[in-house]
């Protein structure tokens, strides 16, 4: 292009879902709670990039590329498509962007029509576009996937195709109509390792090839460098950390991304790698509130200033505050273990034992114990209070996104100075 | 570790299909040993899935045990009718870890009751024991202990999938077959799996037959390692002398199709065209038409399993030109350049 006007710009873009309620909640007129699917996600996609998104299932990376090709409509902030907000686009140019927009879907096994020939699916972009030379333009996107001689592959039908040839042809469909973007969601995940590199690698050339860029969406990080030089990693909603590729592969610097990386197997019988310390699964997307979301699961919680706390302690004090403050505390089941459940003593030990594993001493331990009476005795507010008090973390602020180094972005408080901000600036932002 | 626990030798199985009789296995041999964690690699088709559920009587309708021995401690059990194979073996000798857990639990039954009733069948303990069995191992899976009691749907994915662990381990089996257990999981998820099951490898002195295309997690998991192609094992040994040292084309292949992060940017191998479906006798090498080193002679009979005569007895390989192949590899990639130069000749 021309002027400087980025290809595709994604900015603060949000997709928050309402969770289905029921009558009783209408009556009430209880507030739906919403699943914050996508949640502030921002960058910039220039003419011949490829940018990868990675993270684990439910992160929201699937629900980030069905907004972006338009299946679900945004709740905040816009994707601006060769400087025109999709918030502003009419008819005419919805049809232009679904016809520069492609995409490749994970699974070719039922991302092509079992009834149609590889041709008729090959033409069929072409006619709802009324592209023509459809005949030609077809032969020569089988050659270019790698399907030779495409007479062999015309009139075949999905089911005649191997794995590797189906995924082939969704590659060719999205190509054929030579768009400018192509949105791949884990294109390699479903096939063999044998053929999954040939794959990726006919991908990269023919984005490039083809004057095209990409965004790759996967759960893979060890494929990523085959195919992307920039990596967003992204955690429930938003994305943690952003920079080449290989830089973080290497030095993951947000702790979510270094627990990704070190869970990766080498395959090498001599490296003596050790097992993720990482428990549990991310939490459910729904009523986040404010703060780093891999606060509850972060090794390098950051605790305040002034107490002098183990780091192990202070993540249970975190993780069983999250659990106080959300509601979650299995208390009537506790209650219902114990041999005298009026016992308030027992109780609140029951529910350290449930909680703690570690000694914690001097005012840290007297809180602890305090709060775990206040719950005993059913004043959670009292509890959530005087813990907050003592153990307030800056994470429970949301981290800016910030430059850790020159091209390399990452939302954590590790990395900056907390001095030289005031408390307000670190609510989200857009940079 | 070193008295076999399961042993297959020269074991073929067929499906009837419409097209013929086809060879899902074709005469592989291999030994798990008391406390090894034996890794069974090969892509879709490769046969390491049907190996794996002939062992528990698993197979399908249309499929049968066409020669060879499985013997579990010595005793052949291949033969087994379902009654012997409930009694003898399943779950208190050897347990299953299926694919896809979300499918394995009955949907309408609390896990506990599920224990109960694997244990009643297969086993005299009381209720009383059995719950507490169930307790013990979700503590070592790292499921609180009261859950045991809960429906499936109030477990996450990863939770439903340790669950499935807990009850393939609860009655302490020596050997657990997992089939593919961490592939619907994330790395975090899968690396955590894999922790408790290297605790009971300590603890507990398990064996575990892992069925995987992932030949990084058997690498990384495993003492030993058999990989397959098209229904033959193509090699077999520890996973150092498998590592270091490989012998069979698809082997030192597969294995370098493999991404590394530590090398972001190596090649990555591919190996072209697609395992054959072999309907009846399988009289050549399964990998001849995707070998760039393939020669008359495989084409003409299957080369035998034989050891390749390094330090671990236990390596062997299937191919007749195991003794150059990899130096040839390492030389000149995947080519064979003999055949290039006669290639040549030909053409003057």
């Amino acid at each position: 292009m021309a002027d400087d006007t980025p290809l595709l710009e994604i900015d603060d873009l949000e997709k928050h879902f309402e969770q289905s309620t029921n009558i009783l909640d209408l009556l009430l007129r209880r507030e739906p709670s919403k699943i914050q699917a996508v949640d502030g996600v921002s960058f910039t996609l220039e003419t011949n990039d490829s940018i990868a998104v990675i993270g684990e299932s439910g992160c929201g990376k699937t629900t980030l590329l069905l907004t972006l090709i338009g299946l679900h409509d945004i709740t905040g902030g816009d994707v601006v498509y060769k400087g025109t907000p999709m918030s502003d686009f009419d008819d005419a140019d919805w049809k232009e962007y679904r016809s520069n927009v492609q995409v490749i879907f994970q699974d070719p096994f039922n991302s092509l029509d079992p009834k149609m020939t590889v041709e008729e699916s090959l033409k069929e972009p072409l006619k709802i576009h009324d592209v023509g030379n459809r005949d030609e333009r077809v032969y020569q996107v089988l050659e270019d996937v790698e399907l030779r001689p495409p007479e062999q592959y015309l009139h075949r039908k999905p089911m005649n195709l191997s794995g590797g040839e189906k995924q082939r042809v969704a590659i060719g469909r999205a190509l054929v109509l030579e768009p400018d973007i192509i949105l791949a969601d884990e294109p390699v995940s479903m096939l063999d390792v044998s053929t999954q590199a040939s794959v990726l690698r006919m991908l990269k050339d023919l984005i490039d090839d083809y004057d095209a860029s990409m965004i790759y969406i996967s759960h893979d990080l060890s494929t990523v460098s085959y195919i992307s030089e920039t990596v967003n990693v992204m955690y429930l909603g938003r994305i943690v950390e952003s920079a080449p590729t290989e830089w973080i592969l290497d030095d993951p610097k947000h702790p979510y991304s270094e627990a990704l990386v070190s869970a990766i197997p080498i395959p090498d019988p001599h490296h003596d790698r050790a097992r993720t310390e990482m428990s549990g699964a991310p939490r459910d997307p729904i009523d986040l509130g404010e703060g780093c979301r891999f606060r509850d699961r972060c090794p390098k919680v950051i605790p305040p200033d002034g107490i002098d706390v183990d780091q192990e302690a202070y993540r249970e004090v975190m993780a069983f505050r999250e659990a106080l403050e959300r509601d979650d505390l299995p208390l009537e089941r506790i209650r219902k273990e114990l041999d005298d459940p009026g016992d308030q003593e027992a109780f609140a030990a029951a529910i350290r034992g449930e909680y703690f594993s570690g000694e914690m001493t001097g005012e840290n331990a007297t809180t602890v114990d305090a709060a775990l009476d206040d719950v005993a005795d059913g004043d959670l507010d009292a509890a959530a209070d005087r813990l907050r008090d003592r153990f307030e973390s800056v994470c429970e602020n949301t981290p800016l996104s910030v430059e850790a180094e020159a091209d390399w972005h990452v939302a954590c408080h590790q990395y900056y100075d907390h001095d030289r901000r005031t408390k307000e600036d670190h609510a989200i932002t857009t940079d | 570790m070193s008295r076999p626990l399961l042993e297959i030798e020269d074991l073929t199985i067929r499906y009837e299909t419409d097209g013929g009789d086809l060879t899902a296995v074709s005469n592989a041999s291999f030994s798990v040993d008391e406390g090894e964690f034996f890794g069974l690699a090969g892509e879709s088709g490769s046969g390491k899935s049907t190996t794996a559920k002939a062992i528990i009587g698993g197979l399908d309708d249309n499929g049968w045990i066409d020669g060879g021995t499985i013997r579990y401690r010595g005793e052949e059990i291949q033969d087994f009718t379902d009654k012997e194979l409930n009694e003898k073996l399943r779950w208190k000798e050897v347990s299953w870890i299926p694919q896809s857990s979300m499918n394995s639990l009955d949907p309408l039954q609390r896990v506990s009751e599920q224990a109960l009733e694997i244990g009643r069948v297969h086993t005299d303990l009381s209720n009383e024991a059995i719950r507490e069995k169930l307790k013990e191992m979700f503590d070592v899976v790292g499921l609180q202990q009261s859950r045991i009691d809960d429906y499936p749907h109030q477990f996450s994915g990863g939770m439903q999938q340790r669950a499935i662990i807990a009850l393939a381990l609860f009655l302490e089996p020596s050997l657990v077959i997992a089939d593919e257990p961490t592939t619907a999981l994330d790395v975090i998820m899968q690396d955590q799996i894999f922790k408790y099951l290297d605790r009971m490898k300590d603890d507990a002195e398990i064996s575990l037959l892992l069925i995987t295309h992932d030949i990084s997690v058997i690498f990384e998991s495993c003492d030993s390692v058999a990989i397959m192609h098209a229904s033959q094992i193509a090699e077999r040994g520890s996973t150092t002398a498998v590592h270091d040292n490989p012998r069979h084309p698809y082997a030192f292949m597969f294995k370098e199709a493999f991404p590394d992060i530590r090398e972001p940017s190596r090649d990555l191998e591919v190996i072209e065209g697609y395992p054959p479906e072999l309907i009846g006798e399988v009289s050549s090498c399964s990998f001849t038409d995707r070998c760039p080193w393939a020669v008359e002679e495989c084409h003409q009979s299957a080369p035998p399993l034989e050891p390749v005569g390094d330090d671990d007895a236990t390596h062997a390989a299937s191919c007749f030109r195991s003794d150059e192949a990899y130096e040839l590899y390492e030389r000149y990639g995947a080519t064979d350049p003999s055949a290039e130069v006669e290639a040549e000749q030909g053409g003057n």
